[in-house]
């Protein structure tokens, strides 16, 4: 089909923005000492099974991630266990440090019902038009698959394109002659 | 050093006018504020502090997080005791005060003075806590005053729901002689969380070693690694020549603390210094001799008055340099516990040529081959009289004020 096939074609140009990531701004609320956001962003961390991201004193988690550079988010893939993998997920673009107690302010960007796919690993294709111009990407985990006290998420990868914009960082001193 | 904004829940219920804390509850509870807030504010000039009150007519927030310690100590004035503390409550709204914090990068503390009976109970208390953690808001509690209706089980159980990796603590004070700033300065709410006491802290008690020794390993890593080192290094010269300046250390150390306490409220003001300036005390302290460091003193204690409005970088980099001697000073001898000086490891550090030069080739302003420091040098060597050192002290510094 062609609408199968543009999607797929869509999907070939995308990347996994994990290095795009700015990691001294990466917040997340609610998690666990023990079992913190790295066990289910970075590299590694992620694909091993025994190493997840916990929540603390309830199921819901808050993840805040800046990104280096403006990027346009395609797709997300979230993946955890049957029972406590999370189930609903809303992503809000743009909007920094916000708490659980803001999270019903504003509508978010697109919301995600995860499915046992889902969990997986297949990614959410999420609404590209509201996602052109990121700079930040808040995570809220709502509730998880089994209503459970504590949501284990395993891996978190988000896939898009980076828009062309100067990464601040490279530029370097000219040196004089 | 963390970066916090701290609420401060007082509790002014009728409680509060019992006399079992000297002078009255009240009165012990406001000292502790009071000393809570310099130690707050000294340990980073960025850390806010705000207060409110939990009992009266309802909570009341006094003041919203500032760094400005004079705001914070005037609100303390003309409260008036009455009425029933609210514990949850308060706790709600320094919770909610501390949310629209202007500067979102700083972490969330709540310190509660919970003097009269807790009416709420455990369950509710748990959830206020259990709320607290998911906002990683830290809290600290100081039990006193009355004691009754299982309300410590009450706050330990808060505690326990606060609790994330040992951020909260709990202090049971009983009444006593002691007073309750007293024995707070020894926990971990004023030494926050094991980093080390802050300099206004050791300085407002007398005695208290062994909060400054826990401030300079906690300013090593972060402040100035190479301050830090020469600090190390001259506390185990100390350790080699304690007896025989133990004498003459014990002097100077009483008169020393009284010029410390009075630079400390100027230093609030100053911005940190760079590494370089580091060096440069540690030399300037090398370079005295105990009994020239009054003379020292005298001498940053009239500049501080005119290097505080300085646009000039330069000048007031060298003007800085001695009121940040004379805390240096201060920590530097109340380090040794049996208050031996800093002359002994001095002296020792300076009969090491090659490590001086080393340091002073490292200093911006000073030439190791000028021949005033060359002077310097050979004269500290020779253990000449304390008068002559510090003329040459005053050589060098003008050598780095150029």
């Amino acid at each position: 089909m062609s609408a199968a096939e543009s999607a797929t074609a869509i999907q070939r140009n995308q990347v996994d923005l994990l290095d795009f990531i700015d990691w001294s701004g990466v917040e997340c609320l609610n998690q666990s000492s023990s079992h913190s956001l790295s066990n289910a962003l970075k590299q590694g961390y992620r694909e091993d099974e025994g190493l997840n991201l916990e929540s603390d004193a309830d199921e819901q988690l808050l993840i805040y991630i800046p990104f280096t550079q403006v990027i346009k988010l395609h797709s997300i893939a979230v993946m955890g266990s049957e029972e406590d993998g999370p189930k609903t997920v809303k992503l809000f673009a743009n909007r920094e440090h916000m708490g659980f107690s803001n999270v019903s302010d504003f509508p978010p960007s697109d919301t995600a019902v995860l499915s046992p796919d889902n969990l997986k690993g297949k990614p959410v294709v999420l609404k590209y038009v509201k996602f052109q111009n990121v700079r930040s990407l808040t995570i809220f985990i709502e509730d998880n698959q089994s209503g459970s006290e504590i949501t284990k998420v395993q891996k978190i990868a988000l896939y898009g394109s980076t828009v062309e914009t100067t990464d601040m960082k490279g530029l370097k001193k000219i040196e004089d002659h | 050093m963390v970066l916090e904004a701290t609420m401060i829940c007082i509790d002014n219920s009728e409680w509060m006018r019992n006399g079992d804390y000297a002078p009255s509850r009240f009165q012990a509870q406001a000292d502790a504020v009071n000393l809570i807030c310099g130690a707050k504010t000294q340990s980073n000039p960025e850390n806010t502090v705000g207060v409110l009150t939990m009992a009266g007519k309802g909570v009341r927030v006094l003041v919203t997080p500032t760094s400005d310690l004079g705001k914070i100590l005037a609100c303390m004035h003309g409260l008036e005791i009455g009425g029933e503390m609210n514990l949850a409550a308060g706790i709600q709204v320094a919770q909610l005060a501390l949310k629209h914090r202007q500067n979102k990068k700083q972490q969330q503390r709540i310190i509660v003075f919970a003097g009269s009976p807790v009416m709420h109970d455990k369950k509710a208390l748990e959830m206020i806590g259990k709320k607290l953690k998911k906002n990683s808001v830290a809290l600290d509690i100081v039990n006193f005053g009355e004691d009754d209706g299982g309300k410590t089980e009450k706050l330990e159980a808060l505690l326990a729901a606060v609790n994330n990796n040992d951020t909260s603590h709990i202090v049971h004070v009983p009444a006593g002689p002691n007073a309750l700033s007293d024995v707070l300065i020894s926990t971990p709410i004023f030494t926050g969380d094991g980093e080390g006491g802050s300099g206004f802290a050791a300085s407002a008690a007398a005695a208290a070693a062994g909060g400054v020794s826990g401030f300079e390993f906690g300013v090593d890593p972060n402040l100035d690694p190479e301050l830090a080192l020469a600090l190390r290094v001259s506390m185990e010269e100390e350790r080699a020549r304690q007896e025989a300046a133990a004498k003459q250390a014990a002097e100077e150390a009483s008169k020393e603390e009284k010029g410390g306490e009075e630079q400390d409220a100027t230093m609030t003001e100053r911005a940190s210094e760079g590494a370089s300036e580091a060096d440069n005390k540690k030399i300037e302290i090398a370079d005295d001799d105990d009994t020239s460091l009054q003379q020292a003193l005298a001498m940053s204690m009239d500049e501080p008055t005119s290097s505080q409005d300085l646009q000039d970088t330069e000048m007031s980099d060298a003007a800085a340099e001695d009121p940040e001697l004379a805390l240096a000073l201060q920590l530097s001898v109340q380090d040794s516990t049996k208050d031996s000086s800093s002359q002994a490891d001095v002296s020792k550090l300076l009969a090491d040529q090659s490590f001086v030069s080393s340091i002073l080739a490292s200093l911006p302003g000073v030439d190791p081959n000028d021949p005033s420091v060359k002077e310097v040098l050979a004269s500290m060597q020779n253990q000449s009289e304390p008068q002559q050192k510090q003329d040459e002290d005053k050589a060098p510094k003008k050598e780095e004020e150029k």
